[in-house]
C-alpha cells in the first residue's frame, strides 16, 4: 500500500469514497429504521449496502474497511436468517460501524489508505463479533453452525468465509464488462417486452397470442441467465417459464389471474438487472421466497392426489394420455378408480387450490422502473456552466436591445431574437434546474442525529419527514445542513420535555417533531415543529436584560422581537451546558448561515404547546424579476416579487410626522416612505412626492413605499455579487449588468423594511400617545 | 482571465521580477509590481455604490465581471481632477480579488533592480506614506513604488472589512 499511487489509482479511490458516503449515507436512516421495525426489506437493503462496501474497499485493498463491513454483514447475516434477535444494541454497534466507515473514508481521502485505522477497526469488529456470540450464547442452539463459520472468519477475516458471499464469485469469473453491458441491455428489453405482454394479457385472458410472445420472452431471458451464471435469476425465469407453459396449455393454476404475480417477480428480475449493471452480483433478496411464491402458483396435478388415492400410477398416465373427458371420470369408466376415490381426490384438488389462492396473496406491487441514469459532474464544471449561461443571458440582452438597432425596421431580426430569447430562456431554466437535488439527503441525514440525541437525552421522540422531494440549490441544502442540525439539537434538548413531564402535562408520552420542505412564496420553507414545551420568555428576557441586550425591563417588545433574541452569539438561557447544546454558539450559526443564503427565519412559539421554527430560503440564488427603476441618474433593480402595486401619490395621501418622517396612506395602511435618493445619494428630479412614483413593497410581512422618479422597465435579471472587496452594503443584495453594459444594483428590499418599520413604530407611539 | 492567471503564476519568475508599470499621479510618477496588474482600460461609466468611503467610487462591469474601483487620487487625499481621454483604470488582481486603481495617466513599463530601490522614508508625517514599497531610481528620475497590498486593504478599507465582521 506504500506503493506511489498514479492519478487514475487515485480517481478510482476518490470515487470509491464518494460512492461509499453515499451508501453510508442510505445506511445510517435503515439501520434506525431497522431499529423500529425489523423489516426484512430494511435489513437486507442494509445487508447490501455493507456487501456492497466491503467488496470496493475490498478490490481496492482498504483492509481494515472490509474487516469492519464485513463483520457487521456477518451479524446482519445471522439477524437475517433468524438465528440470532435483534437488539437495541445492535443498532448502535451498526450506527458505530457507519462511523467508522465515515472516519475511515476521510483517511483514505487524505491518505489513500486505511492504515492507520488499525485500532478502531480491531475494537468494532471485536465488538461485532462478541455481539455474535453474546446473542448466539443466549439463542437457538442452531447457531451452531453459523458460530463454526464465525470462527473461521474470526482467523481469517479477509477471505470471504460467509457461503452467500463465496457464491458470487464464481459466476463473475470469465465475464468481461462488455458482455456484462449487453447481457443488461439484453435483459432490460426482454424485460420490458415481457411487462407489455403481461399487461396486455391481464386484460384480455382469453388471448393465447400474447403467453407465447411472454413465453419466448422469458424463455430468452433465462437462457442468457444460464450463460452468465446468474443462477438466481435464472430459477426464478424458470419458475416463470413454468407457469406460462402451464397457461399455454390451458390448464388449471392456482390463482385467477397469475398476471400480478408474474410482474411482480419481473420487478424482482428488473432490480437484479439492476444490480448486475451496478457492477454487483445477481443475488436476489428473499431469493427462497420468491421461487416459493411462483411454485404456489401451479396447482398440483390431479394425478398426484389420485396416487395419494391409491390409484396405479401407469393407469392415471394412460388416462392423462387419452385424456379428452375429465381424468377421474375415465379412471372411473377403466375401473382402475372408484368413484369416491376420485370424488375425493377432486375435493382435495379443489382444496388446495383454495388454499392456495389465499396463500398466495395479492402481491402488492413495487414498480422497479429501469434504472435511472446518473452521471457524476464536478461541481466546479457545473458551477462555469452556469455562469456561462448567465453571461448569455446578459450578451442576448445587449444584442437585441443594442443601442444601434433603435429606430431600424427590423422585422426578421426581432423575429429571431425572440426565437433567441426564449431559448436562452429555457437554457437557463435548464441549467438551474441541475444544481437543483432533493431535500431527502439531507432529511435522511436528520434521523441519525435525532436517534442519537434522543437515545442521548434519554427523551422518547418521533421524527415525521414532510416534503422529502422538494428541491433545492445543491449550495444551499449544503449551507442549511448546520443549521437544522442545530435547530433539531436544540428542539430535542430544550423543546421536547423528559417523558414523565411530559405524561405529567397531558401529553404523549413520546414528542414530536416535524420536519418539512415546501413550497411558498418563492421560497422554500423549511419548517422544524416540535410539540415540546415552548420558548421560555420570561427566561429569555432575563438573559437578555443580563447581558445587556436591551434596554429597560423588555415590556415594550414584541413576541416577536423576544424570539429573535435567540439568535445573539452566546445567547443560552440553558442553566448548564449538555453535550448536545447549552453553549449559545448554536442558533448563531443558523442566522449567519441563512444570511449567506439570503434566507430568514421565522420563529413561532406557544408556551406548553411548542416552537415552530421556519426557515425561509428564496428558490434561486441567481436570476430574478426585476423592474428596472430610476431616481436622477442612477438605475436600480427591485425584485418583482416583493412589489405589490406602484402609483402616483396625491398630496392628500402624505401625512408628515413631528419627526419629519413620511407616511403614505394606501387604502387603510399608513406605509412609511423610504426615498431612494437619499439611501443612493444621488439628485432626484424633483424632491416632491406628487412628481416621482410611489411603489409599494413587501419584505415579512410588513410593508412601505420607495419614493422613485420612474419606472422604466422589467427585466429577467442575473444576480452577481458586488466584489467581495466591497463586501455588504446595506440596502443592496447585489447588482447585475444591463443590456447596455452598465452595472445595475438591485435593492435589497429586506434591509429597507427594517429602517422603514422603525419610523413606522415611532408614528405610532405618537399616535398612540395623543 | 484564466490566461493572465497561468501567467503570473507559471511565467518564469524572472521576466516579471523588478518590473513595474508606472503611471502619473498629480505630477508625481508612481510604479507598482506588474505581476499584479491584469490590464489596463480607459475610463468607463463607473456605477456608485452607496455607503462606501469616498475613493471607492463604484463598480464597473468588465466583460461580465463587476470590478470595484478606486480612485488613488482620493486615496491618497489629494483634489479631484476631472477625468479624461488620458484617464486609466488599471485592473489589480491580489488574492483573487480584482481591483480597478483610476490613475491620471501610465506611462510605461520600467526595469528597476533591486539594488537601485530605496526604502521608503519615514520622515513625512501625512498618512500617504504607509501605501509605499520603495523609491525606485531610473537615472535621475524617481518613482514612488507602491505596495498594492497595502494600498487596497490598509486603513479604511480594513475598518470597512472590520465592521462588516461584527
Amino acid at each position: 500500500m506504500s506503493m506511489p499511487l498514479d492519478d487514475d489509482q487515485i480517481e478510482i479511490i476518490q470515487e470509491f469514497a464518494t460512492e461509499s458516503r453515499d451508501m453510508i449515507e442510505q445506511l445510517e436512516p435503515a439501520i434506525i429504521e431497522l431499529g423500529q421495525n425489523s423489516e426484512p426489506e430494511t435489513i437486507n437493503s442494509i445487508f447490501r449496502l455493507f456487501h456492497s462496501m466491503k467488496g470496493s474497499a475490498g478490490f481496492l485493498e482498504f483492509d481494515h474497511m472490509t474487516r469492519v463491513a464485513h463483520a457487521a454483514e456477518n451479524l446482519l447475516d445471522m439477524i437475517r436468517n433468524g438465528e440470532i434477535e435483534l437488539v437495541s444494541n445492535h443498532v448502535t454497534l451498526l450506527c458505530a460501524a457507519c462511523d467508522f466507515a465515515k472516519e475511515a473514508l476521510d483517511m483514505v481521502e487524505s491518505d489513500y489508505n486505511d492504515d492507520a485505522m488499525v485500532a478502531p477497526a480491531d475494537d468494532i469488529s471485536e465488538k461485532l463479533h462478541q455481539a455474535i456470540e453474546l446473542a448466539k450464547d443466549s439463542g437457538e442452539p442452531q447457531a451452531e453452525e453459523a458460530k463454526e463459520d464465525a470462527t473461521t472468519k474470526k482467523e481469517d477475516p479477509i477471505i470471504q468465509a460467509s457461503p452467500s458471499a463465496a457464491e458470487d464469485d464464481f459466476p463473475q469469473l470469465e465475464i468481461t464488462d462488455e458482455m456484462r453491458l449487453s447481457f443488461v441491455q439484453e435483459g432490460n428489453e426482454l424485460l420490458q417486452n415481457m411487462e407489455q405482454g403481461l399487461l396486455s394479457w391481464g386484460e384480455n385472458q382469453d388471448d393465447k397470442e400474447f403467453i407465447g410472445d411472454i413465453f419466448r420472452n422469458i424463455h430468452s431471458f433465462k437462457g442468457n441467465c444460464g450463460f452468465f451464471g446468474f443462477s438466481e435469476i435464472e430459477k426464478i425465469s424458470h419458475q416463470m417459464e413454468n407457469i406460462l407453459d402451464r397457461v399455454k396449455s390451458g390448464s388449471k393454476l392456482a390463482v385467477d389471474n397469475p398476471a400480478d404475480q408474474l410482474l411482480a417477480s419481473l420487478d424482482v428480475l428488473q432490480q437484479a438487472v439492476n444490480n448486475i449493471s451496478d457492477g454487483k452480483d445477481d443475488r436476489v433478496e428473499n431469493f427462497a421466497q420468491h421461487v416459493s411464491d411462483l411454485q404456489i402458483l401451479i396447482a398440483p396435478l390431479l394425478g398426484d392426489f389420485l396416487v395419494e388415492e391409491g390409484v396405479q400410477e401407469q393407469a392415471i398416465f394412460h388416462a392423462v394420455e387419452t385424456q379428452k373427458k375429465p381424468v377421474g371420470e375415465i379412471l372411473v369408466q377403466q375401473e382402475s378408480a372408484s368413484t369416491e376415490q376420485v370424488n375425493s381426490a377432486l375435493k382435495k384438488q379443489q382444496d388446495n387450490i383454495n388454499k392456495t389462492k389465499a396463500a398466495a396473496k395479492p402481491v402488492a406491487r413495487t414498480k422497479t422502473s429501469a434504472k435511472r441514469q446518473d452521471i457524476r459532474v464536478e461541481l466546479g464544471k457545473l458551477d462555469s456552466l452556469i455562469n456561462l449561461i448567465g453571461e448569455l443571458v446578459i450578451a442576448e440582452n445587449m444584442l437585441i436591445h443594442n443601442p444601434d438597432l433603435k429606430g431600424l425596421q427590423l422585422e426578421n431580426f426581432n423575429k429571431a431574437g425572440q426565437h433567441m430569447s426564449k431559448l436562452v430562456r429555457e437554457l437557463q431554466e435548464m441549467a438551474m434546474t441541475i444544481r437543483m437535488i432533493p431535500v431527502s439527503g439531507l432529511f435522511r441525514r436528520m434521523i441519525r442525529l435525532v436517534h442519537d440525541i434522543s437515545v442521548k437525552a434519554g427523551k422518547k421522540v418521533e421524527l415525521e419527514l414532510i416534503g422529502e422531494d422538494t428541491e433545492m440549490d445543491k449550495t444551499v441544502i449544503e449551507t442549511i445542513t448546520d443549521p437544522l442540525v442545530h435547530l433539531l439539537r436544540n428542539s430535542l434538548d430544550h423543546g421536547l420535555e423528559p417523558p414523565d413531564e411530559r405524561l405529567a402535562a397531558g401529553k404523549d408520552e413520546k414528542g414530536t417533531v416535524k420536519l418539512s420542505a415546501r413550497h411558498e412564496e418563492g421560497e422554500v420553507w423549511v419548517t422544524i415543529e416540535d410539540n415540546g414545551r415552548g420558548l421560555n420568555k420570561e427566561k429569555i428576557l432575563e438573559k437578555a436584560i443580563s447581558k445587556g441586550l436591551i434596554e429597560g425591563d423588555g415590556s415594550d417588545l414584541t413576541d416577536k422581537q423576544i424570539n429573535n433574541m435567540i439568535f445573539a452569539p452566546g445567547f443560552s438561557t440553558a442553566a448548564t451546558i449538555t453535550d448536545i447544546s447549552g453553549r449559545g454558539v448554536g442558533m448563531d450559526v443558523v442566522k449567519k448561515n441563512l444570511e449567506k443564503i439570503k434566507g430568514k427565519i421565522d420563529i413561532y412559539s406557544t408556551p406548553g404547546q411548542g416552537s415552530k421554527i421556519i426557515l425561509r430560503i428564496p428558490l434561486t440564488l441567481a436570476i430574478i424579476d426585476g423592474m428596472i427603476v430610476r431616481v436622477g441618474t442612477a438605475t436600480c433593480i427591485v425584485p418583482t416579487l416583493s412589489m405589490l402595486e406602484a402609483f402616483r401619490p396625491v398630496m392628500d395621501q402624505i401625512t408628515i410626522t413631528p419627526d419629519g418622517d413620511e407616511l403614505a396612506q394606501v387604502r387603510d395602511n399608513f406605509l412609511p416612505i423610504v426615498r431612494l435618493h437619499e439611501i443612493l445619494g444621488k439628485k432626484p428630479d424633483s424632491h416632491d412626492l406628487a412628481d416621482g412614483i410611489l411603489i409599494v413593497l413587501e419584505s415579512q410581512e410588513s410593508r412601505f413605499c420607495l419614493f422613485i422618479d420612474e419606472i422604466l422597465g422589467q427585466q429577467q435579471t442575473v444576480i452577481k455579487g458586488l466584489s467581495d472587496f466591497i463586501g455588504n452594503v446595506p440596502g443592496v443584495s447585489g447588482c447585475t449588468i444591463l443590456g447596455d453594459g452598465g452595472v445595475c444594483l438591485i435593492l435589497d428590499v429586506g434591509t429597507l423594511v427594517d429602517s422603514a418599520e422603525s419610523k413606522k413604530l415611532k408614528f405610532e407611539d405618537q399616535k398612540n400617545n395623543i | 482571465m484564466a490566461e493572465n492567471t497561468t501567467l503570473s503564476n507559471f511565467e518564469d519568475e524572472d521576466t516579471q521580477k523588478d518590473k513595474y508599470l508606472t503611471f502619473h499621479l498629480a505630477g508625481e510618477d508612481y510604479g507598482i509590481e506588474i505581476q499584479y496588474v491584469i490590464e489596463i482600460i480607459g475610463i468607463q461609466n463607473i456605477t456608485d455604490v452607496p455607503d462606501m468611503p469616498a475613493f471607492i467610487r463604484g463598480v464597473i462591469n468588465l466583460r461580465g465581471k463587476v470590478v470595484p474601483i478606486m480612485d488613488v487620487r482620493a486615496r491618497f487625499g489629494m483634489p479631484d481632477r476631472a477625468y479624461d481621454d488620458r484617464t486609466c483604470i488599471i485592473v489589480v488582481n491580489i488574492d483573487t480579488t480584482e481591483v480597478g486603481l483610476v490613475v491620471d495617466e501610465v506611462s510605461e513599463v520600467a526595469d528597476i533592480p533591486e539594488n537601485n530601490v530605496e526604502p521608503a522614508p519615514r520622515t513625512s508625517k501625512k498618512h500617504g506614506d504607509s501605501y509605499i514599497q520603495g523609491m525606485g531610481k531610473i537615472n535621475k528620475e524617481v518613482k514612488i513604488l507602491l505596495d498594492v497590498h497595502k494600498l487596497l486593504f490598509s486603513g479604511e478599507m480594513q475598518e470597512l472589512a472590520a465592521s462588516l465582521e461584527e
